[in-house]
């Protein structure tokens, strides 16, 4: 088993590549875990929109009020009132609407002039709307008071006010059934696993090729007292051996992480998906190891082919927010059906005949697709053995 | 000499495929990627009219108020009338986002709780809110009923003007392609790192053969390092033309301003793969190890991955953002973006330049006057 071991040995001397990705997956994965779980819903629970109201009036009955009101529906986030650091907060939506209350309001309003607050938005945004409805409906509750109710006291005004706000509708949560929370945290995990690895099946195959593709190694190779027979068998074998054993690394952390949860229907086939789409990523990966010609290209190839499809298959970014076009294109490569299948399995509270078909139409697809490539790569080194 | 050694470091960097890859196909690459996965992110926030069933029956008909406000808000809903059991089943197949019916009360279904709900259930406790006011309101004053209380309320006034922050909008995708260019702009310490190695006895033939030839050390180093910063200013010139002519991301409209970022990013790029080289004395694969690595750290500080990152270090550790070049770069184009003065402008692009000065001097004070016994 010369050729096994050798191929180790390279791999083994190359292990640096790797390391840089199988980090980055792992600090990942470690932030996954770290984020809280999303609450279960049983009870409904109102959205609270982060905003920022300042007030340039006094610290009047009706202010203050309307201060109340909104913290008990958004959440006020205090932010100093200086321009910039107001417009970076919008920016990067730390709050999505700024409310500010200009000098003069409360007199103007209890006079039943026309007053305005002024607000800056994310526009066409739905928080917008929804606090717009928000303010205009204590506003004009107040405006419905002074209007009927000529002489109301601020104190009177506030105790009507907040008697008629407790006020309230009753919400009924019918729970679709429960889902496991693991559920979706395994579905990123799995899904940012296609990233890593990718780029190190590349990286490392490619790595070995390169040492046995040297032509005055490759002669040498070729007349040696092994079989090329056997010595092939060799090569697929350390390939595959390689190719499992990154799989049971990246997987490995999963099990830590949502321990039995791994071995429910869920669990495994999630397993099932990604270990077969490492043979379709092992397959490209000695497609593409056939073709490069120096380290520099490699690295540049496994970059691309790792970041590009992930990109556009939705590893990164959820598919649903990727446009039609971009969908169509990445169909044609494996993660995209790697992705999806992970999506459809992680979104599935009972598996019935027709997500199983979809979710196996899509595994079936990656073995195709491994299949098919490592055909055409045969093809490709018998061409390339007679040109040589 | 000088103009010599310009034209040959010049072919010698464009003739780098690998060099070239990296510092400028790469980077239009990821452009691409950035763009096909964030333009429908925005959109995501947009407002979209809310789905809500209403189950007809009796108690329904009893409140025509209720029917006449939710006609009202058109704006806000799409409203479908039917029974129950059509009510439910379009609920559990996420078709509506949750259905309205009365009994002795005034009831809302939903199965999540999300923003569209939170905005049914504030148009209901609206409704609600009115009644128990015009209650409150009749009790005490009667004659409001003659004055034309219910027409009132259904009127509404409008209390809010909206006030823009700035002259753009708060897009947060755009930073995500500011840093790029940031990135890039590091990524021109290759270019750096590349003409350090050629002009230093001990890393390299040519590095020997130049320090042979009779002239000053300094000339060619010069030379080298414009040539360098050519080739840099020409990538990003390339890659600027492909955002914003291709992708149709937004600089906002100060040319001459955005050309001096680019210029003073090149510069600060270049410098600091030279001092990054001339302080590692170690192989070249570590310092172009280095160099990606600290690119990356600070690309990552700047809000590459999240632009959230950016946030919470300028208004948690801001001194962290004043010492990081690729936020500067990136803080540069975002005020030009979106501010409506120069101050932070001029604030970043100062210590940008001043970062300049620092790697040049500190790679001028290592690399000057060295002598080897033997090579």
């Amino acid at each position: 088993m010369q050729v096994y071991k050798t191929f180790f040995k390279v791999i083994q001397k190359n292990r640096a590549l790797f390391m840089i990705y199988l980090v980055i997956f792992m600090l990942l994965a470690l932030l996954l875990s770290s984020t809280s779980a999303p609450p279960q819903d049983t009870d409904f629970t109102k959205v609270k929109i982060n905003i920022a109201f300042i007030n340039n009036d006094e610290d009047s009955l009706l202010v203050n009020g309307l201060k109340t009101y909104l913290g008990e529906n958004a959440t006020l986030v205090d932010i100093p009132d200086d321009t910039q650091k107001l417009q970076d907060a919008l920016f990067f939506r730390q709050v999505e609407y700024i409310l500010r209350v200009p000098q003069g309001f409360t007199e103007g309003m209890l006079n039943g002039n026309d007053v305005q607050l002024e607000k800056t938005i994310v526009p066409d945004s739905t928080s917008n709307i929804y606090m717009d409805l928000l303010i205009n409906k204590y506003l004009n509750t107040v405006k419905t008071y002074t209007t009927y109710l000529p002489g109301l006291s601020q104190n009177d005004l506030a105790k009507h006010l907040k008697n008629d706000l407790a006020k309230n509708s009753k919400v009924t949560m019918i729970s679709t059934e429960t889902h496991s929370l693991f559920a979706q945290k395994s579905g990123y995990y799995f899904n940012y696993l296609a990233y890593s690895l990718f780029a190190i099946l590349i990286l490392g195959v490619c790595s070995v090729m390169l040492v046995f593709n040297d032509t005055d190694l490759k002669r040498r190779n070729l007349c040696s007292p092994i079989r090329s027979a056997n010595m092939n068998f060799q090569m697929i074998l350390g390939n595959l051996s390689f190719a499992i054993l990154t799989w049971l690394v990246l997987i490995s952390a999963s099990f830590v992480m949502y321990g039995s949860f791994m071995l429910t229907t869920t669990g495994l086939l999630l397993l099932l998906n990604s270990f077969v789409f490492t043979l379709a990523a092992l397959s490209i990966s000695y497609l593409v190891a056939n073709l490069v010609k120096s380290r520099g290209a490699m690295n540049a190839i496994a970059n691309v082919f790792a970041l590009g499809t992930s990109f556009i298959s939705g590893v990164f970014v959820p598919q649903e927010l990727l446009g039609k076009n971009v969908l169509t294109i990445a169909s044609f490569t494996p993660t995209y059906w790697y992705v999806k299948a992970n999506n459809e399995i992680t979104a599935a509270v009972h598996f019935n005949s027709e997500n199983l078909t979809s979710i196996f139409t899509s595994i079936a697809l990656l073995l195709a697709f491994a299949v098919a490539i490592i055909a055409v790569t045969l093809v490709l080194i018998k061409q390339k053995r007679m040109d040589a | 000499m000088f103009l010599f050694n310009y034209r040959y470091r010049l072919k010698c960097i464009f003739r780098d495929r690998e060099l070239m890859f990296w510092t400028i196909l790469f980077p239009i690459l990821l452009a691409t990627l950035f763009n096909l996965a964030l333009s429908n992110i925005l959109s995501s926030e947009n407002f979209q009219k809310v789905t809500v069933a209403v189950v007809q029956n009796e108690e329904l008909n009893q409140n025509p108020a209720f029917t006449k406000a939710l006609g009202g808000a058109d704006n806000l809903f799409i409203v479908n009338y039917t029974t129950p059991e059509e009510a439910n089943s379009l609920l559990m197949d996420q078709e509506i986002d949750g259905y309205i019916y009365f009994d002795s009360d005034l009831n809302l279904v939903v199965n999540r709780s999300g923003l569209n709900q939170t905005i049914i259930k504030g148009f209901m406790d609206d409704f609600v809110q009115s009644s128990s006011t015009i209650g409150t309101i009749i009790t005490q004053n009667p004659s409001a009923l003659d004055t034309g209380i219910l027409t009132g309320i259904s009127s509404r006034t409008e209390y809010l003007k909206a006030v823009s922050a700035s002259q753009s909008n708060p897009n947060p995708v755009v930073n995500f392609f500011y840093v790029l260019i940031a990135m890039t702009c590091l990524y021109g310490g290759f270019l750096g790192v590349k003409e350090v190695v050629a002009i230093q006895a001990d890393l390299s033939a040519v590095g020997a053969r130049v320090n042979l030839a009779p002239t000053n050390k300094l000339t060619v180093f010069l030379s080298s390092i414009l040539a360098a910063t050519t080739v840099q200013l020409f990538e990003l010139l390339v890659l600027l033309i492909f955002i914003i002519g291709v992708l149709g991301i937004s600089f906002g409209d100060q040319l001459g301003y955005i050309a001096l970022t680019c210029l003073v990013g090149s510069l600060t790029g270049v410098t600091f793969g030279a001092c990054i080289a001339a302080i590692i004395k170690k192989s070249e694969g570590l310092k172009t190890g280095i160099l990606i690595g600290s690119t990356m750290t600070m690309c990552f500080l700047a809000g590459m991955m999240s632009s959230d990152i950016k946030y919470i270090v300028s208004t948690k550790a801001p001194i962290l953002a004043y010492l990081n070049p690729a936020n500067l770069i990136t803080d540069s184009f975002y005020a030009l973006y979106y501010y409506n003065t120069h101050t932070r402008f001029f604030t970043d692009i100062l210590l940008l330049c001043g970062f300049t000065l620092l790697f040049s001097s500190v790679t001028y004070f290592v690399l000057r006057r060295q002598k080897y016994a033997s090579l």
